[in-house]
């Protein structure tokens, strides 16, 4: 049994080790101090698979019993189950997902802070350059043993973020959020009327391009400058702080530097 | 599922991220130049954008139609109404096709009576009879039916050749693209190699100018015997010879890294065309097949295609010409009263089929196939603008690498929140992406 797991436990270890040594490689390749991940990659390990098809098949069942049930119940009880049926999907979403996801950023954090990057963000935003460390990622997450994380904490990095759930709930960006929300389900409404209604596909189009022009001068009226307003308090901020650029905190994975509280204060 | 599990991966995995990491200060960057592009604007001035926006305009049609909040039907069999529903429609094509049937038949008999009249009326000896004329007259609206036919098919066969020539166009737009980029880049490294011989050059003189110098002191002495002028002028021929050596061994290697380089280039060429071509050929596949369902229904819908060619001629050789144009005039007239009557009558028939799909949808509300159907059709057209957006974000990134290239940039980001100190290359790659619609 020993002999057997041995080599394989030595492989790993090396796959770990030569990850690890080849940083200072990857960083003569790419001298930027900003790395990347490709979630997608790491959502097709087994791990990821095994647990996206146990949530596929729980969501299924779910389904069924909530269709079964809400035929024939009231409105009220038909918005009562689906709201009982979303807690167990979450519910299940973290029991199953929840520990694979932190040993994935226990594992992004230890390889960042390895090949020293002050920031780790999702692949999707990245264009050019930087450093990929989706492979090293790979590897610890597919060795034997849980990755380690690192003691040090993300150097500092010239890379800023924002967590826009944050400014968004600033009471004008809430209310005016709110107002365009309504206008929009009254105008999806009366829209889906017309719709059904329309009898050619030249109705339909010109009913959806005033749907859409509807929609386009209320966000200009209401939402643009606000949105305006805060890209200007997040540039000032930035360069007070000698920030190359800020982006959305979803899509910083690691590191970063986080200037929410400082937009907050300037918008407030 | 996955869209769900993907969407909980970023959210969970930055939340886990910023919960551990948090920075003291920004220091400077220890890379090069940071750049970030506006993606939603550069993807707004690619060629492809008409498209990705006829997508996003389905998908919120089928969207806002088939999702918009609705009552569940509480009757308890589903089924049962579904099947109603089905053969009401069904009903309705029937007695459709069988009203156009009696409508033809009874145009024909009205058309008939006027032409025996204007038969009588003409009195033409060895005249043809009615039924004669009525022949001719069906055998010419057969040939008209078979000319729809065939035109559709001409149609179609265009349109086949116009989605050629855009894929064509296409292409050699990127062909010249990629070969640009291609040269730009061959001659960039060319001109640093030269640069590179040139400095080298230079050095070598400098290396042994001291020595030179001495030699030509030596060699400007009137005192100096023939045998260490001769030795002064070898050191000379010597140190020229070695530079000359040492340059021609630079300029081999240069060469030979241009010409990997060109392979390297040309091969690179191959792989990016054989990427851009793939999706450009399946998208006209695919709107040539779509073209082609939709003829298809055309045809087999009832009431098929309307013939709207001339009136059929009557050839008959013992008709006087008076007699044939009334006799025209007469189908003519038969015919444009029949098509008026028979579109309507259609367009009744798609009233109520679009009526009974209305209360399907009603009906089924959030059942689960009546759902599904509308569901996969909406992820179908995601799936499509998901790819064709992948194709138009690839070609975009292609260009913002070369301009990173060209620039010193060695990170570009898109979708940023905020500009700050980086250098925003986004007017530069539509510049780039601008030549794509040439």
């Amino acid at each position: 049994m020993i002999i057997t797991r041995f080599p394989s436990r030595i492989i790993a270890l090396g796959v770990v080790a030569a990850s690890l040594l080849a940083a200072p490689a990857a960083l003569a390749d790419d001298p930027s101090d900003i790395g990347f991940v490709d979630q997608s990659a790491l959502s097709a390990l087994p791990a990821f698979v095994a647990a996206d098809r146990q949530m596929q098949a729980y969501g299924s069942n779910l389904q069924r019993d909530y269709i079964g049930r809400a035929r024939g119940a009231s409105p009220a009880q038909q918005q009562a189950l689906a709201q009982q049926f979303q807690a167990q999907i979450a519910d299940k979403q973290r029991e199953l997902l929840g520990p694979l996801f932190h040993k994935a950023q226990v594992a992004i954090a230890s390889v960042a802070s390895s090949k020293n990057l002050s920031v780790v963000i999702d692949k999707r935003i990245i264009i050019y350059g930087g450093q990929d460390i989706t492979a090293s990622v790979r590897d610890l997450l597919t060795g034997i043993g849980d990755p380690v994380p690192p003691v040090n904490t993300p150097p500092p990095s010239t890379v800023g973020y924002v967590d826009q759930a944050q400014i968004d709930a600033l009471p004008s960006i809430k209310s005016a959020a709110g107002d365009f929300a309504k206008f929009k389900a009254d105008e999806d409404r009366a829209t889906a009327t017309k719709l059904r209604a329309a009898k050619s596909d030249a109705d339909r189009s010109a009913i959806l391009k005033d749907y859409q022009a509807q929609l386009e001068a209320k966000q200009t009226a209401t939402i643009k400058p606000l949105i305006d307003k805060t890209k200007s308090a997040m540039s000032d901020v930035a360069h007070k702080r000698n920030l190359v650029l800020v982006v959305d905190r979803a899509n910083v994975i690691y590191g970063g530097t986080d200037i929410t509280a400082d937009v907050t204060a300037e918008l407030k | 599922m996955r869209a769900i599990l993907a969407a909980a991966a970023c959210v969970v995995l930055a939340s886990c991220a910023h919960a551990a990491a948090t920075a003291p200060a920004p220091g400077p960057s220890a890379g090069g130049a940071v750049g970030y592009v506006d993606m939603d604007a550069l993807v707004k001035k690619h060629p492809l954008y008409g498209q990705l926006a006829q997508y996003d305009t389905n998908i919120e049609a089928l969207d806002l139609t088939a999702f918009a909040p609705r009552a569940i039907a509480a009757g308890p069999d589903l089924q049962r109404e579904t099947a109603a529903l089905n053969a009401q429609l069904d009903a309705a094509a029937k007695r459709t096709n069988e009203l156009l049937q009696a409508k033809g038949r009874a145009y024909q008999a009205q058309e008939d009576a006027a032409i025996a009249a204007a038969l009588r009326a003409a009195a033409v000896p060895n005249g043809p009879s009615v039924a004669e004329v009525r022949a001719e007259l069906n055998a010419t609206a057969r040939g008209q039916t078979a000319e729809v036919n065939t035109q559709a098919q001409r149609d179609l066969d265009a349109y086949r050749k116009q989605l050629e020539a855009q894929d064509a166009a296409q292409i050699n737009a990127a062909q010249r693209v990629l070969a640009a980029r291609a040269d730009r880049t061959f001659r960039a490294k060319a001109e640093e190699l030269t640069a590179k011989e040139a400095a080298y050059s230079l050095t070598l003189a400098n290396a042994d100018a001291a020595q030179r110098l001495s030699l030509r002191t030596r060699l400007s002495s009137l005192a100096l015997d023939d045998q260490a002028r001769d030795d002064a002028n070898q050191q000379l021929a010597a140190l020229d010879q070695h530079e000359a050596d040492q340059l021609a061994a630079m300029r081999n290697t240069d060469q030979q890294t241009l010409a990997t380089l060109k392979a390297q280039l040309s091969a690179k060429i191959d792989t990016d065309m054989r990427a851009q071509v793939a999706p450009i050929r399946a998208r006209s596949v695919q709107r040539f097949q779509e073209r082609e369902r939709e003829l298809h229904e055309q045809f087999s819908a009832p009431g098929g295609p309307v013939a709207t060619g001339p009136p059929a001629l009557a050839s008959n050789p013992t008709l006087p010409a008076d007699l044939r144009r009334r006799i025209l005039a007469l189908h003519a007239d038969y015919t444009a009263a029949f098509q008026h009557d028979a579109s309507s009558t259609i367009a009744d028939f798609t009233k109520t089929r679009s009526d009974l799909a209305h209360r399907y949808a009603v009906l089924s509300g959030t059942d689960q196939a009546a759902s599904q159907s509308a569901q996969a059709e909406i992820l179908s057209l995601q799936k499509k603008r998901a790819d064709l957006y992948a194709e138009m974000v690839a070609q975009i990134g292609r260009e913002v690498k070369s301009i990173a290239t060209q620039r010193g940039i060695s990170v570009v980001v898109s979708d940023v929140a905020a500009p700050a100190g980086g250098i925003d290359l986004t007017d530069d790659a539509m510049k780039d992406i601008e030549t794509l619609h040439e």
